[in-house]
């Protein structure tokens, strides 16, 4: 084992003085250090204040979730020499959290916002029997629909580095979303799919920026971003008319119509009132004082269109 | 003459036809020739997805199996289209079962995914396909006295197994601008924060909200403008008190273009270039 120098830029908080600030810790350590590790030698041989929250070291409990470099992870499961830029690891807390002390923030808002999707199965009884002695089987296939979105372990890293909570304070958030689509997928579940998306739609799927920050950051590979759009799916295909499945549907229809998407007649049919048709009204003006003939208002169909369509029904039927 | 193949997103089309010129121009610029994927379609834009998730993995991968039958790779200056397609790719080459599927169903159009086509981004394109030497002997003259705030947007850097630099610590934005004789603004507030442009139809209020952060965080440093490669992150931000712009229109500028030619006259806010 090697040792290795390098500076640790960690951001604290003082709750007595209701203060943020940068501190530089100067390390000599070994070079297998964990983040969590590392923050453990901090703590035990220069400064004990510096609080954490940590329990398992196994990417397990989820209690260790930072910004490390200005990416969410847990402090376990991250090799600390990997991460210096520069001589430097950069250590802050969760960003959309409250900090309580240092690295420790405060994660009610978030449970809170779970509690609100009611993360729990509502046993459908026509599949799961009234008694103990027999089993609820779900096949392999079923559960193949939710087996990665049950590996959550609510660690919060994708709320730590959530775009829409950034646009919006009060958006529910990536995992709880995750659970949604989890409960939704569940062969099990007896609760009405409607009342679930419902859930899932006050201040959630359509706020969602489709950034792809919450699936970086999962230590456990899960692409909240893509349950958000499944759950936009079930949305549409359960009936729900409005302004995103307007736009789903018709964003599906010119791209198989043409291979593109027709932006001009989207805002007008997407928001299906005066704004949409002032939109449209308005393109074609601009379009008409830029030179652009009608004719390229809207996509025009390639060569062998007919082929692509072909292409594309056998791929909805056959992949 | 080193060839290159034009993925056509929704990005070139009616209202933003201008930014098929832009990317013509930079690539000529560049010493590179190009073939137009004319037969390519929408990447699926992260809506089609809403349809059925499986018609995203045949779309993108036709679109680069369009690429493999001319013998070019493929390049987009959309981060979106970027990494809707990259992931398509990284999907096709680590599952031989979805590759062999798709390449079934593409035979019918004579098509088929090898997965020999890399896929780029005008960052990476920059760095990789031109070479960050020969980039910088195609710039002719230098566009002094301006101050620029790097802006990346998030397709770029997310997912990390497609982005196209260090996601943690990315430097080959600021490696393509300052060439261009600018001075060069980081670390300023909400650097990294999306520009809400795919919240633009389901949430229109999330959209402003985002939009501007960024732009904010630039001018409170002192920039002058926002530099992004993106042209929704542009088509998202432009219109605010803040001016944005798309890196390929700076370059085509210090490759001799007038600020018109490379369309920076149809920008909303009004930007002002010393030359």
């Amino acid at each position: 084992m090697e040792k290795i120098k390098y500076t640790v830029k960690i951001k604290r908080y003082n709750p007595e003085e209701d203060r943020s600030y940068w501190q530089d810790f100067e390390v000599e350590v070994e070079d297998s250090l964990t983040v969590l590790e590392l923050l453990m030698h901090i703590k035990d041989k220069m400064d004990s204040t510096l609080t954490f929250r940590a329990f398992c070291r196994s990417a397990i409990c989820g209690s260790c979730a930072m910004v490390i470099n200005n990416r969410a992870g847990l402090a376990c499961k991250i090799q600390a020499k990997d991460k210096i830029k520069r001589g430097v690891i950069k250590i802050e807390p969760l960003k959309t959290l409250k900090p309580v002390r240092d690295l420790v923030v405060d994660q009610e808002p978030a449970f809170d916002k779970l509690k609100k999707i009611k993360p729990y199965l509502e046993a459908d009884p026509k599949i799961v029997p009234d008694n103990t002695k027999v089993e609820s089987l779900v096949l392999p296939e079923e559960f193949a629909r939710y087996d990665k979105q049950t590996d959550c372990i609510l660690c919060m890293a994708c709320y730590g580095q959530c775009n829409a909570i950034e646009g919006n304070p009060e958006y529910s958030g990536p995992f709880q979303l995750t659970k949604v689509f989890r409960f939704v997928m569940d062969t099990r579940d007896g609760m009405d799919i409607q009342e679930r998306i419902k859930l899932a739609e006050d201040n959630g799927i359509w706020d969602c920026v489709q950034c792809q920050m919450c699936f970086a950051a999962c230590p456990k590979g899960i692409a909240s971003c893509e349950d958000i759009l499944e759950l936009r799916r079930v949305a549409k295909d359960t009936g729900e008319d409005n302004v995103a499945t307007r736009r789903a549907k018709f964003w599906f229809e010119t791209v198989f119509a043409t291979g593109q998407i027709d932006k001009f007649n989207l805002p007008a049919v997407a928001l299906n009132d005066e704004k949409g048709e002032e939109i449209r009204n308005n393109l074609a003006k601009e379009f008409t004082q830029r030179g652009i003939s009608q004719e390229h208002f809207v996509p025009q169909p390639f060569e062998n269109i007919k082929d692509f369509q072909k292409f594309i029904k056998k791929v909805e039927k056959e992949l | 003459m080193k060839k290159i193949g034009i993925y056509p997103g929704c990005c070139f089309q009616g209202a933003d036809e201008h930014n098929y010129d832009i990317i013509v121009a930079f690539l000529d610029n560049m010493g590179l020739g190009n073939v137009l994927l004319d037969r390519a379609a929408c990447c699926g834009g992260g809506v089609i997805d809403e349809t059925n998730k499986k018609i995203v993995y045949g779309l993108n991968a036709r679109n680069i199996a369009l690429a493999e039958k001319e013998g070019v790779d493929l390049y987009t200056p959309c981060n979106t289209c970027y990494m809707i397609i990259a992931k398509t790719k990284l999907a096709l080459d680590s599952d031989p079962e979805l590759k062999d599927a798709v390449n079934k169903i593409l035979a019918d159009e004579g098509l088929e995914y090898k997965g020999e086509a890399k896929i780029y981004h005008t960052l990476n394109l920059i760095r990789d396909f031109v070479g960050l030497d020969e980039y910088k002997k195609r710039i002719k003259r230098q566009i002094s006295g301006v101050k620029i705030a790097p802006y990346y947007g998030c397709h770029v850097l997310a997912p990390n197994e497609v982005a196209v630099d260090d996601p943690e610590d990315p430097t080959i934005l600021r490696e393509i601008l300052e060439p261009l004789g600018v001075e060069i603004i980081e670390g300023y507030q909400n650097e990294t924060t999306c520009c809400g442009y795919h919240a633009g139809f389901t949430s229109p209020g999330q959209k402003e909200r985002l939009a501007i952060k960024p732009l904010e965080g630039a001018k409170e440093a002192g920039a002058d403008i926002v530099a992004t490669p993106c042209p929704l992150c542009h088509k998202a931000m432009d219109g605010y008190e803040e001016p944005i712009l798309q890196v390929t229109q700076l370059i085509n500028v210090a490759c001799g273009m007038t600020p018109e030619e490379t369309h920076i006259h149809i920008n909303k806010t009004e930007v002002k270039l010393s030359l």
